[in-house]
């Protein structure tokens, strides 16, 4: 039972660990950022990610950065990490919402219910369906251990056992939009997409900068791509950034 | 209805007065038991055998026919092999060079005439020629009914398509044809024209469908988008044509000499039937028509593709060709190091849209340009004439920046041969440095008062608190040890039902609950027994011992303790099938308490042993099947 808190324990504090050893490289590319050198923030910021720090600040700032460079995807690709770790950032949805904006071509873009089970970050939907299992394994015990208590846990206990079933299907329905809706984010000018996984291969179609493509396949360094309009093409891994579902 | 006879003869009998014999003649004559009625029967299926076997008897024969004798190159015709009153062993395919001979299906005709009846079986291949001439399908064998029958050589004329000649048409000769044009012959390499194609179907022609072109060549033109226009009438030659304008949107994509044509297509035309006789005035209402497929053949035009001049080439001249206008504007003109501004370009007028895109504007340097997005909007069917919109947002890397400096395009106009540039006067900026301005409207910031929301003209500024920094790591429900966790609430679900169950096992079972009392009566009875051995109080300990007896035994033979006496030991059954040990040794201890009450106190090391006596019994009985 000294796991659970232990679990907590390290969710809450785990964030505080790298903040003193990146805080400096941070404010310095804020700096930089604020001094119109665009391209070198980027550069710093991309420089603390690279350190295993994360945060949506980070991301969020990295993605700024990348626009004001020039790079609809990159930016687009940084704010959509930071959209994992804060889903509900006003800002941050604003920036994304305005660099989509900026993207020519056509695009893939969430459907409802992915927005909508985006609305949690995949760990904060395991830790809530977890809270919930516990309670409700809970009341089942002090059903057991108490029978006395059982009328007064009766409608308690329903409400948890659906709360539980609904949290775990949200969860189920993020797990798998996190590990099988995987996207991609074009990161160059104008990216060919070939009819198969080889430089030679016939051009299927062009996509541009920051556009937002469904992964349907990897092998050797390529990409198998989906764009809205349903065509699908191999692109160089090198263009583009594949992130995960939300 | 019942079964008689033996089993090589059976009867079968419908009704008494009905035999049937076998089973040809137990049918038929169980439906004509009349004897005339069977003889005239007899006569029918005579007649039909004999009007079977006349048909099968008819001569065989096996032809081969073309559906015309001439074709031009690109057309098929079709050739069918027919076997009448029999069917091949084998069927012969024809083998001719120049000519692609495929299996197009066969088919298979009953017919009955004059008390004759025949079947053809029919064959038919598609013919397509690979080149003009004279070709011959030679003489097909077949054997058919054992018979060898031999067709006769066909011959095919396959003509290379051509425009029909100028007395052809005045002579009126020519049901349809059609005629290409040009509006000029010599246009500039990357103009767009617009030529003309002209159906023209002769005043007799009823009605035509069908239309396709099967061949357009055009060596150095892209051919755009085509329209057709509104028919008219006119007089050629002797006769009067419907003219069908078909235009064409027609690109010159190299420079020298350019051929268009000829424009081949197919068509099928409705004339009126030679077939029908009557009165002609009649026959103009009601002539049904008579369906033709015509092949048609345009005569090809040359033109000349002019190279754009060398001389006065505007150095932002990007290859925008026709004759353009010019709109700029941009926006906001307030703003801080790195913000957006838009600029709006529209280019309106008549060219190929295609071709014009966005200049480079070198004095540009001090802004970043993103990739602008473009949209056009046509007025006209073939896409030529209309406007071509460019949102491009730039934004200023400093704050020296005071204007949008000049924007300028050119474009070479083939009306008068000469190229002309259009330039937009800089827009003035006014630039704060970065951190020094009011933040531009966003899309977060939300206004109560405003009815409309605000449309937002840049990204958000960055923020300044780092906020929660953690080390990457997957998610939490790929962390096995984070699925462990989650069965310990399970665990402590499981361990709680275990207990309950023995709870309840427990209150439902008044001899285990009484075993288990006992037992912990032993228990601690035996320390009692230590205790007043050790403290040499025989009255105690015996009176303790017989009441440990006492309980022991009730509970094993469930009765109660007070009714325990040593006769139990004797009377009880279930003590019977205890061992002779065990019995001897409850005995033994049941004489020791009564022996106690009169004899002299014993020391502690007796007592002792008595104990473990004790104890060994107690234990032998509690593993006793009570």
């Amino acid at each position: 039972m000294k796991t659970f808190p232990a679990i907590f324990i390290a969710l809450a504090f785990a964030g505080n660990i790298f903040a003193a050893d990146v805080a400096a490289d941070f404010t310095a590319a804020n700096q930089l950022y604020a001094k119109g050198k665009f391209s070198d923030a980027a550069a710093s910021y991309e420089k603390i990610l690279q350190t295993g720090a994360v945060s949506p600040t980070l991301f969020f700032n990295f993605g700024n950065a990348e626009f004001k460079s020039g790079h609809l995807g990159k930016a687009i690709a940084a704010y959509r990490h930071a959209e994992q770790l804060a889903p509900r950032d006003a800002e941050l949805r604003a920036n994304l919402a305005f660099v989509r904006n900026q993207v020519q071509g056509v695009t893939q873009r969430e459907s409802f219910w992915q927005n909508w089970v985006g609305t949690l970050t995949l760990n904060e939907g395991a830790v809530l369906t977890a809270i919930l299992f516990w309670l409700t394994l809970a009341l089942f015990s002090a059903r057991q251990i108490r029978p006395t208590l059982v009328p007064k846990l009766k409608s308690a206990t329903w409400i948890f056992i659906t709360l539980t079933l609904f949290s775990g299907t949200v969860l189920g329905l993020q797990a798998a939009n996190h590990f099988s809706a995987a996207c991609a984010v074009v990161t160059t000018d104008n990216a060919t997409a070939r009819s198969g996984p080889f430089d030679d291969a016939q051009s299927a179609f062009t996509a541009r900068d920051g556009a937002e493509l469904s992964v349907l396949d990897w092998r050797d360094g390529w990409v198998q791509v989906m764009d809205a309009n349903g065509k699908s093409g191999w692109l160089s891994a090198k263009l583009v950034e594949v992130l995960p579902g939300a | 209805m019942a079964f008689e006879g033996g089993p090589d003869k059976l009867l079968f009998s419908l009704s008494p007065d009905k035999k049937i014999v076998n089973i040809s003649g137990s049918c038929l004559s169980y439906f004509w038991p009349d004897k005339k009625m069977l003889v005239k029967l007899k006569i029918l299926i005579g007649l039909i055998a004999v009007v079977l076997l006349n048909g099968t008897a008819f001569a065989a024969s096996f032809t081969a026919t073309l559906d015309r004798d001439t074709l031009m190159l690109g057309d098929s015709a079709t050739l069918s092999l027919a076997f009448e009153g029999g069917q091949p062993q084998t069927t012969p395919t024809p083998r001719v060079p120049g000519l692609q001979i495929v299996n197009s299906g066969n088919s298979q005709n009953f017919s009955y005439i004059n008390g004759a009846m025949s079947s053809t079986v029919t064959v038919t291949f598609s013919v397509t020629p690979q080149r003009a001439g004279e070709f011959v399908i030679p003489a097909l064998a077949a054997d058919v009914n054992g018979q060898r029958l031999v067709t006769e050589p066909l011959k095919l004329t396959v003509q290379t398509a051509a425009a029909p000649s100028a007395a052809a048409v005045n002579s009126g000769s020519e049901i349809a044809f059609l005629k290409l044009t040009l509006p000029q012959k010599k246009i500039y390499s990357g103009e767009t024209v617009v030529g003309q194609i002209e159906l023209c179907l002769r005043d007799d022609v009823q009605n035509f469908g069908n239309f396709q072109f099967s061949g357009t060549p055009a060596d150095g033109f892209q051919i755009g988008k085509m329209a057709q226009g509104s028919n008219r009438r006119t007089q050629i030659g002797n006769r009067v044509y419907t003219i069908v304008p078909i235009s064409i949107a027609l690109t010159a994509v190299k420079s020298g000499a350019l051929t268009l044509g000829p424009f081949t297509a197919n068509a099928v035309v409705v004339l009126p039937s030679q077939n029908q006789g009557g009165d002609p005035f009649f026959g103009r209402f009601f002539n049904q028509g008579e369906q033709r497929q015509v092949s048609l053949t345009s005569e090809e035009i040359s033109a000349e593709a002019l190279p754009l001049p060398n001389e006065n080439v505007p150095v932002d001249f990007n290859g925008a060709i026709g004759n353009f206008s010019l709109n700029v504007s941009a926006g906001p003109t307030n703003l801080t190091v790195g913000d957006p501004v838009t600029l709006r370009v529209q280019i309106s007028g008549r060219g190929a849209f295609d071709a014009v895109s966005l200049p480079t504007q070198n004095s540009w340097h001090d802004f970043k340009a993103f990739p602008p997005t473009a949209k056009v909007e046509t007025h006209d069917q073939f896409g030529l004439q209309g406007s071509k919109t460019f949102e491009q947002i730039v934004s200023p890397q400093n704050a020296d920046v005071h204007e949008l400096p000049a924007f300028s395009f050119s474009f070479f106009n083939p009306d008068d041969g000469k190229y002309h540039t259009l330039t937009q006067p800089a827009t003035p900026l006014q630039i704060h440095s970065a951190g020094s301005t009011v933040l531009p409207t966003v899309a977060g910031n939300k206004n109560a008062n405003s009815e409309t929301p605000a449309t937002p003209k840049d990204i958000l500024p960055i923020k300044e608190n780092l906020g929660t920094v953690t080390k990457s790591s997957a998610p939490l429900i790929s962390s096995p040890v984070f699925f462990a966790a989650q069965s310990l609430p399970v665990l402590a679900f499981l361990a709680a039902f275990v207990c309950r169950k023995r709870a309840d096992n427990l209150a439902n079972n008044p001899r285990l609950r009484r075993q288990r009392a006992v037992a912990q009566l032993v228990r601690d009875g035996v320390n009692d027994l230590r205790k007043f051995a050790t403290e040499n109080k025989p009255d105690e300990f015996f009176a303790t011992l017989f009441r440990l007896l006492q309980e022991q035994l009730g509970e094993r033979l469930d009765c109660p303790a007070t009714a325990i006496t040593e006769n139990v030991i004797e009377e009880h059954p279930i003590l019977r099938t205890a061992p002779k040990a065990t019995l001897d040794g409850l005995r033994e201890l049941f004489q020791l308490c009564n022996q106690a009450r009169y004899a002299p106190v014993r020391g502690s090391s007796e007592l002792n042993s008595v104990a473990a006596q004790f104890e060994k019994v107690v234990g032998e009985l509690q593993n006793l099947k009570a």
